[in-house]
């Protein structure tokens, strides 16, 4: 297995937030929240305020550090539950087939069918704005994708040798599907799952934009870049650095995802860019 | 002083638009924007309370009364003059007899029964009921128990005579945009949602559905010599990044701004001697729940006045967009008190009666709150160092706007921020503190006391207008004192404006509604299509 | 040919089916009330007895099953309601705002297909090379960007640095009117598209066929004209397909930013107010869309490539 430059770029500006998020109470400079002096308020960029501050007087870095860890909770916990769903559903629909398959499979065209921004807003005009919320608006949005490849994984293992001979074996339909169909379709799932935190770190951008974001006075990217729109002119590193985190980390997601996919992808290996 | 100057200013500046009233020049587009909302609710403006809808009510539309921004306070509009009964019930109203609707039909008396007999009609459901309750034998009606208002009677086609419940200013109802008159003449009412039909300066001509309404000058206006412009595009413009660069880049004539942009265009010299700034009748604050324990104290209310730094808020936060509120009743109100002190920035008195109250290690609470950035979460964040400093933990409950209504309407919340309608009467403003108001109707924070209750029942039956504003005085220092609310401000709107722009007038109920008839622009503007 | 498709226009049917009692359970569960939201901003005080009147107005005190029913009875009707917000036909609000949608829409995918297949295509020719690399690099990054931003930074530039276009709105239905929001929304499928084809062209340049047709000492250009166009066009229909099905869904936050007025915000300011028939009217009409997409999507698909109907 190569993994290439990209895969390499993907993975040391996710490691970045990922530091950025359990490292921020212990190298941050300041509160995120309670660190607002209005009297300092809208400074550029300084030797005290690297990324200088906002328009509540807060330090726009250490908000960005702590930022990682919502982005990361989003993008994980979103993920965990979009996968969990996706490969329940598609693992046992493939495996079973019958009518089940044919329930799973008219759910999956569902969500497929209504798109994903509109099923979030959805769910998040029901539970109201909040990071609970955008937790399960987003982990149910997604897992259409990561149920049918778990499906066809498991319609073309359940013909492999080993798991007819557990079933000669006498195990138990969910033993087989745990202890030899999932281990068998964790790459493309892991796969899928990286490239959902990057979707998933943008929906909760896209959704603090309409107004269904995250609870203030978390600092989060989305609704930091939402609320520094109007800045734009006045005080742009109030609205460039949350962008760029944004950027950053989902190129890093996306770019890991890729590269995951390529180096599990026989058939992609010696093309990676 | 302060306060002096800005009201000296305020008015100096309605006076220089005034002055700039002369050598007024037709013709021309004026590219108003509508800074609220994203569409048109309906052109059928009786229908609708929005205050988009009011632009087009502006243009197309006359109601029997009219704010006047410059007297700040309702005139006639559709009458030349009334007549008063002995007791101020019966107002019989001679008709303007050169109005004619965009139709070809001239107005008469039975244009009013029609209006507002449709406007208090069950079946419709319509927003300004509540405002034609005003006129006798309306609530019989609106219940369905009536076929007819009693209070509507028409003399002849010229004269109206109208009977209402007491002895009210029936302008301030009178002049919204829900209680506007159509013509009687008109066979299949829906068509007014489409095709809208005034008494108006200008004619409807088109509407894009989600992007502007297109009016055009009505020849037969009643008014000799106006309207100015030959058409006004009313563009919808919700969002205040795109406004300002349209702004910018001369696309529109007019602009709401918001804090930042304000800040923005006073720093610079192209856009700064081009800003209208008005004080607004609208009161922010934070409504206490009296049900939740720690608010059942009025030294606990008091101390969070005394806790938050409001004029700092003010200067850094809202850009110096809003006056510190020293009250209930806004500066532009007739019974505004400006010898009545606003609650001063000092945390250890606040701390000092926490204590007395039992709270000195302070308490936790929550605030529902929408996230508008004049009154909403934003403002939540930026209290919430100040309060933490003396022991008092807010955790802001974001809702979205139209979730905010129904969380204070039905008492579930610990405290809530909003900005609410404080003018320009007063007597209607302060009725929200009324104890016989519900708390669905305004009264959101429970507020009672017998004392405050006495002088406003006082102020009801006054007829001597100074009186009357001297009892709402006192009344509102007693609910300032009581502290039911956290006094933020009262709104400064601001709107800016390209330089050929003429007669614009500060209207302190909404900045916004400008009376589009005096409008001219001079030959500096730009050619547009 | 006509039974397959059939059989493909037949299975939408349960699809919105489902779709349609789902937002339904979903919005009637939504906290807040239209007849509360028209308080909300604060400018007049709430008056109980008149969001009595319109909740009574609206059915909204009728017991739930009861106006499921109703709903259920309208839509087998084609019928999608009234607006409580309009008092007018959900279907002529939507009828209103779809044409601004759909150019909006089309514009998109015409730039998106314009620079993206050109690029992948070229990428693909030259594996490895610097246009390769930064192809692909901007194309991820092109679906790294929050939308917004990307969206506000080209309307910074764009309209008010360089005056070139207008920074917002319909305006008179003009073109340039169109040129900000359509090139922000095309970036998405623009990534994927330059991406895809550069992946179909690979597998299909890798694959023995083309091997065999150069061993024959056919041209290069000869190859690619007719063996890599015609396979490469089948992944390049695919992402088309899904992404001209989504994108009017997609557009929700640009027509917000943008103020066009589409059926995305149409849905955003229906939500927003809690005008619920609009706000179900809308969705169905967006997931009718993307299905019929998909559905032609597969049908040219199968005109293409005769093996899938066996399928």
């Amino acid at each position: 297995m190569r993994l290439g430059f990209n895969f390499w770029l993907g993975a040391g500006l996710t490691a970045l937030v990922i530091f950025a998020g359990v490292l921020a109470p212990w190298i941050a400079p300041f509160d995120p929240v309670l660190d607002a002096d209005l009297m300092s308020s809208e400074l550029p960029p300084d030797a005290t305020f690297w990324f200088g501050t906002d328009a509540q007087g807060r330090d726009v870095y250490t908000r960005i550090l702590f930022g990682a860890q919502i982005s990361l909770t989003v993008g994980i916990v979103s993920q965990v539950i979009n996968s969990i769903i996706g490969v329940t559903l598609g693992m046992t629909a493939g495996y079973w087939g019958g009518w089940w398959d044919d329930l799973v499979n008219g759910l999956t065209n569902v969500m497929l069918a209504i798109p994903s921004l509109i099923f979030a807003l959805a769910v998040m005009a029901v539970l109201g704005p909040g990071l609970p919320s955008l937790l399960v608006a987003l982990g149910l949005t997604n897992w259409s994708w990561t149920c049918r490849i778990a499906r066809s994984s498991t319609l073309s293992l359940k013909s492999q040798g080993y798991v007819q001979a557990a079933q000669t074996l006498g195990y138990g339909d969910l033993r087989i599907m745990f202890t030899q169909i999932l281990p068998n379709m964790m790459g493309p799932i892991l796969v899928m799952a990286t490239l959902g935190m990057g979707s998933a770190v943008l929906s909760e951008a896209a959704l603090s934009f309409l107004g269904l974001g995250i609870q203030p006075p978390f600092p989060s990217w989305g609704s930091m870049l939402t609320d520094a729109r109007q800045l734009i002119q006045l005080a742009p590193w109030v609205a460039i650095f949350p962008g760029l985190a944004i950027f950053l980390s989902v190129l890093g997601f996306n770019l890991l995802g890729d590269g995951l996919r390529d180096s599990l992808d026989p058939h992609m290996r010696t093309r990676s860019p | 002083m302060l306060k002096k100057l800005t009201l000296a200013a305020m008015l100096s500046l309605s006076v220089a638009t005034g002055a700039l009233a002369a050598g007024e020049r037709s013709g021309g587009t004026l590219v108003f924007t509508a800074p609220y909302g994203s569409s048109f609710a309906t052109l059928d403006v009786q229908a609708s309370p929005n205050t988009q809808e009011e632009f087009i009510t502006q243009a197309i539309h006359r109601g029997l009364y009219s704010w006047n921004s410059i007297e700040n306070k309702p005139v006639l509009e559709l009458a030349d003059s009334e007549d008063l009964s002995e007791d101020g019930t019966v107002h019989t109203y001679h008709l303007r007899k050169n109005a004619v609707f965009h139709n070809g039909k001239p107005l008469t008396a039975d244009d009013f029964i029609y209006s507002y007999k449709r406007i208090a009609n069950p079946k419709n459901a319509f927003p300004g009921a509540s405002f034609i309750a005003v006129i006798k034998g309306a609530d019989e009606f609106i219940a369905g128990k009536a076929d007819e208002i009693s209070g509507l009677k028409k003399i002849d086609d010229n004269t109206l005579e109208i009977t209402y419940t007491g002895p009210i200013n029936p302008g301030f109802p009178l002049m919204q945009n829900t209680t506007v008159i159509y013509p009687s003449n008109v066979e299949d009412e829906t068509s007014f949602a489409k095709n809208p039909i005034g008494l108006g300066a200008f004619v409807f001509k088109e509407h894009v559905p989600g992007s502007q309404v297109v009016v055009e000058k009505f020849d037969k206006y009643y008014e000799e010599g106006k309207p100015y412009l030959d058409r006004i595009n009313i563009v919808l413009m919700a969002e205040d990044a795109a406004r300002d660069v349209a702004f910018r880049n001369k696309e529109i004539d007019v602009s709401i701004l918001g804090p930042t942009q304000y800040q923005a265009y006073q720093g610079e010299d192209v856009l700064k001697d081009h800003l209208l700034e008005v004080a607004e009748v609208y009161t922010r604050n934070i409504g206490f729940n009296p049900a939740f324990e720690p608010f059942k104290d009025k030294r606990v209310r008091q101390a969070i006045n005394y806790a938050i730094n409001a004029p700092l808020i003010i200067e850094r936060l809202v850009k110096n967009k809003a006056y510190p509120a020293s009250g209930w009743l806004p500066l532009s109100s007739p019974a505004f008190d400006k010898d009545k002190a606003a609650y001063a920035f000092d945390p250890e008195k606040a701390k000092a009666l926490l204590t007395e109250a039992g709270y000195a290690d302070g308490f936790e609470f929550e605030v529902t709150a929408s996230p508008n950035e004049s009154w909403g979460v934003p403002i939540v964040e930026a209290i919430l160092p100040m309060l933490k400093k003396v022991g008092i933990t807010v955790k802001p409950k974001p809702v979205e706007s139209s979730a905010l209504g129904d969380a204070v309407t039905s008492n579930t919340f610990q405290a809530f921020i909003w900005s609410n309608l404080s003018g320009p009467d007063p007597l209607n403003a302060l009725r929200c503190f009324h104890s016989k108001t519900q708390q669905s109707a305004c009264n959101y924070t429970s507020y009672a006391s017998p004392e405050f209750d006495k002088l406003y029942e006082a102020a009801q039956q006054e007829r001597d207008p100074a009186k009357q504003n001297d009892l709402l005085r006192q009344a509102n220092n007693i609910v300032q004192d009581d502290a039911p609310v956290w006094f933020f401000n009262y709104n400064k709107a601001v709107m800016a404006y390209q330089p050929w722009i003429h007669g614009l007038v500060p209207n302190a109920t909404e900045l916004a509604v400008q009376p589009y008839d005096e409008i001219w622009i001079d030959e500096t503007a730009p050619a547009r299509q | 040919m006509f039974r397959f498709t059939l059989r493909r226009i037949l299975q939408i049917i349960p699809t919105v089916v489902v779709v349609a009692l789902l937002i339904f359970v979903i919005f009637s569960v939504v906290p807040g009330t239209f007849a509360a939201s028209l308080f909300a901003d604060g400018k007049r005080a709430a008056d109980p007895q008149m969001i009595a009147r319109l909740n009574e107005e609206f059915g909204l005190n009728k017991p739930l099953m009861e106006r499921f029913v109703a709903y259920v009875t309208d839509l087998a009707q084609f019928d999608l309601g009234t607006s409580f917000r309009t008092r007018q036909p959900v279907f002529d609000l939507i009828n209103d705002r779809m044409w601004a949608s759909l150019k909006l829409a089309i514009v998109a995918m015409v730039f998106a297909l314009a620079v993206g297949v050109p690029l992948g295509f070229l990428a693909a020719m030259r594996p490895g090379s610097v246009l390769d690399t930064v192809t692909m690099i901007g194309a991820v990054s092109g679906l790294s960007m929050p939308q917004f931003w990307l969206g506000l930074l080209a309307m910074y530039l764009f309209a008010l640095q360089l005056n070139w276009l207008p920074s917002f709105g319909y305006g008179n239905g003009s073109f340039q009117n169109l040129i900000l929001p359509a090139v922000t929304l095309g970036v998405t499928p623009l990534a994927l598209l330059a991406r895809t084809t550069r992946a179909g062209v690979l597998d299909v340049l890798n694959a023995d066929f083309i091997r065999t047709a150069h061993s024959k000492g056919m041209s290069e250009i000869k190859v690619v004209r007719w063996h890599v166009a015609r396979n490469a066009l089948v992944l390049i229909v695919t992402t088309v397909g899904l992404q001209f099905g989504s994108l009017i869904g997609q557009a929700v936050v640009i027509e917000k930013l943008f103020a066009w007025p589409g059926i995305g915000s149409l849905l955003v300011d229906s939500v927003a107010i809690r005008d619920i028939p609009v706000v179900q009217g809308t969705i169905l009409v967006i997931v009718l869309w993307f299905l019929v997409i998909n559905t032609a999507v597969d049908l040219i698909y199968a005109a293409i490539d005769p093996r899938i109907k066996q399928e």
